[in-house]
């Protein structure tokens, strides 16, 4: 409500009328409303300390079209201001230290209240990842994934931590208040508690059972849903996310985009963008973005995880009886676990992996993406290092993540970076290639298996594993480069300037990291720490826009560490390229990404062979498997992704012959500038 | 029976542990043979060390029966 806007008291006229509506004040005097109030519109009220009410002259629009008159009905209002046009009806018990917007609709609540000096779920402690304490995130509702993760990962930079938990205290007592809010058009139904909780504009609360401590951030292009029996204390809510079918929250902090629901239960655990949880159960986790878990018996504990799936049964050990519950897990990004997968903390799993069965014993293969690990019968881990680079679960996954995020609102608060092949996985395909080199020059071929931090890999497969990254790095590195050459053709000069200006704002480093879901080269992190335990980035909004500026130069950063590794892996300076080395680089690019292409469209066809029509044709005869498989999975030559690929491959053979075709054309250029 | 294909034989019975018995020309890997995913992974590079060759992994995946099996190494060596 507009706090200058003119307030006068009642007349002794509406006073006298709402008296005769059933209402009552302790104190009429305190009562104060805006011009065009219309007294018919309160009814059977009860007002106590210093009420402002605003101007009742349309009706609130609900869901589905249905309209409801504006007014107080049946509702005990004290310390409250509500805005124009709002319908507060049955709140037998009290809303007290509200400030309500305009076309707000709060209808059959018990009770809301705002207490002194509330903070509204900012400034609670949650300890993620190691639950015995020591890695806490202090919540606030401008936290994003990466303030989050150096404030939770990085406190072997203990004046970065401080200078962090600095900023967080700062807002969250910019935000302490003696009252509450509702936004905007925000509309709570049928709420049995809501006590020091701001809502945010156009928020839905629908049947929540208690909310208490906590901020749901809603706007109007990205409205937040709470719904049906709903209990939360310390929390946060993000736009465009739901909480829904009773999930049950404390200290948790739920990003934009998010849907947590169907009786999830989660504590002293942070979900960032675009993450889903359900039936199951999350304790002391980091979920960075697009961690995914649906099944009801689902424990993520004291674990790290983001672009994540998780199958049913999915249990981590952080405890073991011993000094308590202090192990912590990493599963870098992408990772799998398959149904009734167990892993036993300390555990690092590299990007990309999957993980199969019940693993007891520690490894960490870290630097390993892609990884296939599973546990043996004696519970160690057979490990089969780059086997899943080809799979079209990974495939899939890659495509299907951007086109799933689900954040409307303007400010999207945690930086992402989708990319599945990144200078982050292809250095470690890089490096993980040398050690398996290594490895195969040195174990005799009487070993039948070596050991890859912790995991067992066959000695047989030190070889193979090697083939696959190389698949990877040669892909990635000549597309980057044929990308390049492209442009160059189309635009010689232009890109030229753009070339150059974008490395004059690269930073190289051999090694990128992820922070929560964005890569950067390493070097950059260490600038932003160091500029934070300087002090010249000293707020929230500098650490944000250091985080943008990152993320904006995700490219330059990209290709000046792609033109490294280029020379590295080729032998060939990508500076200035001579017609023949572009050609030959386009030549080889359409050979290896056909190859993989093919290799993954093989792995699709697996699902179609013979052991996948196991149990089809129920009841019927022979004929009917076949029938019956046809008609629920269709033909393999007709499955839309197999259809994809195929046109991918054919419009790689398309694209490479242009590029040969334009080089050709250009037969006076000595060289392409990339 | 030629030492390419007996040599075939013993590999694919020491990869997949199964009788020697059981295994003939026609014999499918996947099908008859019960070579899972990774299993037909090891296969490849257990062959590719035997005859000391590398096998291409596109037209490895061609190879669906011993008898091919024998037939694609007898190319390389």
């Amino acid at each position: 409500m507009d706090d200058n806007r003119a307030f006068r008291v009642l007349s002794r006229r509406e006073i006298e009328l709402l008296r005769m509506q059933g209402c009552f004040a302790e104190d009429w005097g305190l009562i104060e409303v805006a011009d065009g109030f219309d007294p018919a519109c309160v009814r059977n009220s009860h007002f106590s300390g210093r009420v402002r009410l605003g101007r009742f002259s349309d009706n609130v629009r609900l869901p589905g079209g249905f309209e409801k008159p504006s007014g107080i009905y049946n509702a005990v209002l004290s310390n409250c201001t509500v805005g124009d046009n709002t319908r507060i009806s049955n709140v037998p018990d009290r809303i007290a230290n509200y400030d309500i917007a305009e076309r707000v609709c709060i209808e059959n609540v018990s009770t809301m209240q705002a207490n002194p000096g509330a903070t509204f779920g900012n400034g609670v402690e949650i300890s993620v990842l190691n639950e015995a304490g020591g890695r806490e995130i202090l919540l606030f509702d401008r936290l994003s994934a990466q303030f989050a993760y150096l404030m939770c990962l990085h406190r072997y930079r203990p004046k970065l931590i401080e200078q962090l938990r600095r900023i967080a205290r700062q807002y969250v007592e910019s935000v302490r208040s003696d009252r509450g809010q509702v936004g905007t058009g925000a509309r709570i139904c049928s709420a049995e508690e809501i006590i020091d909780v701001r809502i945010g504009p156009f928020a839905t609360v629908n049947h929540a059972s208690s909310l208490r401590n906590g901020t749901i951030l809603s706007s109007e292009e990205a409205p937040t849903m709470v719904g049906v029996k709903v209990i939360a204390e310390d929390f946060i809510v993000a736009e465009s996310s739901s909480v829904t079918g009773g999930a049950m929250l404390s200290k948790v902090f739920v990003g934009q985009g998010c849907q947590v629901g169907r009786q999830y239960s989660a504590e002293n655990s942070a979900f960032f963008a675009n993450c889903e949880a359900f039936h199951g159960e999350a304790c002391s986790v980091f979920a960075g973005p697009y961690t995914v878990t649906h099944h009801k018996s689902t424990l993520l504990i004291a674990g790290l995880f983001s672009f994540y799936n998780a199958g049913s049964g999915t249990n981590e050990s952080n405890h073991m009886y011993k000094l308590g519950p202090a192990h912590e897990g990493k599963l870098l990004r992408g990772t799998k676990t398959g149904s009734f997968s167990y892993l036993m903390w300390p555990c690092r799993v590299g990007p990309f992996s999957v993980v199969l069965g019940k693993h007891s014993t520690n490894f960490d293969t870290g630097d390993f993406p892609f990884s296939h690990l599973e546990a043996r019968s004696d519970g160690k881990c057979a490990m089969i290092p780059g086997f899943h680079l080809t799979t079209v679960g990974t495939v899939r996954d890659a495509a299907k993540w951007p086109k799933r995020d689900r954040r409307k609102d303007a400010t999207k608060r945690d930086a992402i970076s989708f990319e599945v092949f990144s200078p982050y996985t292809i250095g470690k395909m890089i490096k993980a290639t040398r050690r398996l080199k290594e490895l195969q020059d040195a174990t005799d071929r009487s070993v039948e298996e070596v050991s890859i931090g912790g995991g067992l890999v066959k000695r047989l497969l030190l070889r193979t594993s090697q083939k696959y990254y190389r698949t990877g790095i040669e892909m990635y590195l000549l597309e980057k480069v044929v990308q390049r050459i492209e442009a160059a053709l189309d635009d010689a000069k232009r890109n030229e300037k753009a070339g150059s200006a974008a490395l004059q704002d690269a930073v190289y480093s051999p090694d990128w990291v992820d922070i929560a879901g964005q890569l950067m080269p390493r070097q950059r992190l260490v600038d932003l720490e160091g500029a934070l335990e300087t002090g010249s980035v000293a707020t929230l909004d500098a650490f944000d826009a250091a985080i943008a500026n990152i993320l904006r130069h995700y490219g330059a950063d990209e290709w000046a560490w792609v033109r490294n590794a280029y020379e590295e892996v080729f032998g060939v300076p990508v500076g200035e390229l001579t017609a023949e080395k572009a050609c030959a680089a386009a030549r080889e690019l359409l050979r290896v990404k056909s190859k993989f292409l093919n290799l993954v469209t093989a792995d699709a066809q697996k699902e179609f062979s013979e052991s996948s029509r196991l149990g089809y044709g129920q009841d019927g005869e022979v004929d009917d498997v076949e029938r019956d498989f046809r008609q629920v999975r269709g033909l393999y030559e007709e499955n839309q992704f197999v259809l994809e690929m195929n046109r991918s491959i054919e419009q790689l053979h398309q694209r490479i012959e242009r590029i040969e075709q334009a080089i050709g054309r250009q037969q006076g250029t000595k060289s392409i500038c990339l | 029976m030629s030492d390419v294909e007996r040599r075939v034989k013993e590999v694919v019975a020491r990869t997949l542990k199964i009788d020697p018995g059981r295994i003939t020309d026609k014999s499918r890997f996947v099908e008859d043979l019960g070579a899972e995913s990774i299993q037909s992974v090891e296969l490849v590079a257990a062959f590719e060390e035997e005859f000391d060759i590398e096998m291409d992994e596109e037209e490895a995946l061609e190879v669906k029966t011993v008898g091919k099996a024998v037939e694609f190494i007898q190319k390389y060596v």
